[in-house]
């Protein structure tokens, strides 16, 4: 296959030109992963703790203010976090047309889970 | 033809994209800086579809105690088990490496000796607090 | 005993380091790596276990090639496996094996590449030029990683040694890559000084603090053992600046007498550009000259970061 490429290297390397932006995203990660930090580790004791609890000490659990603040906020730092780094994946390994439809529907699905989670919560916090 | 008579012959193309590629992956020495980065990208996956299952776990408690249960013996079954202890070694080996991501930011750490001190740290670490939750949890079942 | 003189990526003085560190044993020594002149030494995995022609395009698989015996009379035999590309000849590239006197030859693995040039097969092709690790020219994958050819001593490469040009660059012939893409991208920084005050009338003034600013930085030879190590670079040559330039970049970033800073940041400021750095830091451990670009490009996205609102 013949490749016409008349463009000089610098031209090619150049390509179109800085984007200007790139700062928000990563400041944005680094913010989320501070404050996954805490909120992980206190899930996962949260997690070993009611390993073998039934369906009502669980809700119960879920029923406390603090427990289900800090599961709202795992859930936005999360899939906040979560969206912005499978962005970098796909960016770095997909650069066919299908990147963007790729791109779009994974951030569909974070934003889906993140407020199916959230919905979850809620309705088992003020449910009866 | 040589590369000089094919250029002769069509001027438009270019030489360079005819030639062949050198084996990067293929053959590069894998070392702990791209293992532990590379780990660090796929443990980070995983986390992505324990998130899912933790939505999973969300909802099947808010839609009554018949999904919870199902949902809740999946796990405890064995399979839902060694997944649960890969996500478990997957979420520490992804914290411990996101605190050193998070300590490179602040500039420091770079000499290769802290990288590779830094490094084998969060592998022992992660391997010692998966040793730890997992004990506790049996412990904790008892 | 030998010694290696390196200058730090750090800003420490020049160290002069010794083979036998007299603070750690062997297991620290090879599992603590404390300078990149340290050759791995584990032999567990020396590549990824991923198949040999893993997204190799057609005409890049590496197809077996011929074997170059020893001379007759040869007493310590060593063998490397060499990359061949022969472009007059349209064929793939080969590795051929080579049995290497070592009691003919000098002890680098340049050394090694002129002796099979000289005494085995002649079209064998190379660059050199300095031949004591200043020029940059002889940048090529030893043992899986990237260094330069004259400073590799034969006693510290494998059995059966391998010789790779550098990774992900377009091969002219044999261990020689076209080099024409990622010196389009150190272009592409400006690597000059830039001033839009009217020059003046003497030199342009540095306190010896302003000027330990460029050190670990200037010192770079670009050789592009870094930027051919560097598995982003791998997936997005064509956009990410790689380590190399990136390093440069900084240089004039932290360069006081230089007034574009804002329009340099600018420029770097892309998700491609720089933001596929993701600290791997491949870069760092294979410098020859033990700089390290994983440090300066972590400056560079701090800078960044200092003239936002955050």
């Amino acid at each position: 296959m013949e490749r016409q490429r008349l463009r000089s290297p610098l031209g090619r390397a150049a390509g179109l030109g800085s984007a200007k932006e790139g700062v928000g995203h990563w400041w944005l990660e680094r913010v989320t992963a501070v404050a996954l930090v805490p909120l992980t580790l206190w899930l996962a004791a949260s997690l070993i703790m009611l390993s073998d609890s039934d369906y009502a000490s669980f809700i119960a659990w879920l029923k406390s203010p603090f427990v289900a603040l800090s599961m709202l906020l795992l859930l936005i730092a999360l899939f906040t976090h979560l969206a912005l780094g499978l962005q970098v994946v796909i960016e770095d390994y997909v650069h066919s047309g299908a990147m963007v439809p790729l791109l779009v529907a994974m951030r569909f699905a974070c934003v889906a889970l993140a407020v199916a989670g959230t919905l979850a919560t809620l309705r088992i916090f003020f449910g009866d | 033809m040589t590369a000089q008579q094919q250029k002769a012959a069509r001027p438009h193309v270019d030489v360079r994209a005819t030639r062949p590629l050198s084996p990067h992956l293929q053959i590069y020495r894998p070392q702990l800086t791209s293992v532990l980065s590379f780990s660090h990208r796929l443990s980070g996956i995983v986390l992505g579809l324990c998130a899912l299952v933790l939505v999973a776990l969300l909802i099947a408690a808010a839609s009554g105690p018949r999904s919870y249960n199902a949902l809740h013996a999946f796990i405890q079954s064995w399979p839902g088990q060694i997944l649960l202890f890969a996500g478990t070694f997957a979420f520490f080996l992804h914290l411990c490496g996101g605190i050193r991501h998070l300590f490179w930011d602040t500039g420091r750490g770079f000499e290769l000796r802290t990288i590779y001190a830094s490094g084998w740290t969060v592998v022992a670490v992660s391997v010692t607090l998966t040793a730890i939750a997992w004990i506790v949890r049996s412990m904790l079942s008892r | 005993m030998s010694t290696n003189c390196t200058v730090p990526g750090d800003r420490q003085q020049f160290i002069l380091r010794c083979k036998a560190s007299p603070l750690t044993g062997s297991i620290g020594r090879a599992v603590i790596i404390r300078s990149s002149d340290q050759v791995p030494r584990s032999t567990l995995l020396n590549r990824f276990p991923v198949p040999r022609n893993l997204g190799v395009a057609a005409g890049s698989r590496i197809e077996r090639g011929r074997t170059w015996p020893a001379p007759a009379g040869a007493k310590r035999v060593k063998t490397f496996e060499i990359y061949r590309y022969d472009p007059d000849h349209g064929k793939n590239p080969r590795l051929d094996s080579f049995e290497v006197d070592l009691d003919d030859c000098g002890p680098m693995v340049l050394d090694v590449l002129i002796w099979i040039k000289n005494k085995v097969d002649p079209t064998l092709t190379f660059r050199r030029s300095c031949r004591e690790g200043i020029c940059g020219s002889c940048a090529m994958n030893i043992d899986g990683t990237n260094w330069l050819a004259c400073t590799r001593f034969v006693s510290e490469t494998r059995k059966r040694a391998t010789v790779y040009p550098l990774n992900n660059m377009r091969i002219i012939k044999d261990l020689v890559p076209d080099l024409t893409h990622v010196f389009a991208q150190y272009h592409l920084i400006e690597p000059w000084l830039k001033s839009s005050a009217p020059a003046p009338d003497r030199e342009r003034l540095q306190s010896p603090e302003e000027r330990r600013r460029i050190d670990g930085n200037w010192e770079c030879i670009l050789c592009f053992c870094c930027t051919s190590g560097c598995p982003s670079h791998w997936w997005n040559a064509d956009r990410f600046l790689g380590p190399a330039v990136l390093l440069q970049a900084w240089r004039w970033l932290m360069d006081s007498r230089d007034e574009a800073t804002g329009e340099r940041l600018d420029q770097l400021e892309d998700p491609f550009r720089l933001y596929r750095c993701h600290t791997i830091l491949n870069c760092t451990r294979t410098c020859p000259r033990g700089l390290n670009p994983g440090q300066a490009i972590a400056g560079i996205k701090k800078m960044l970061i200092e003239r936002k609102s955050l």
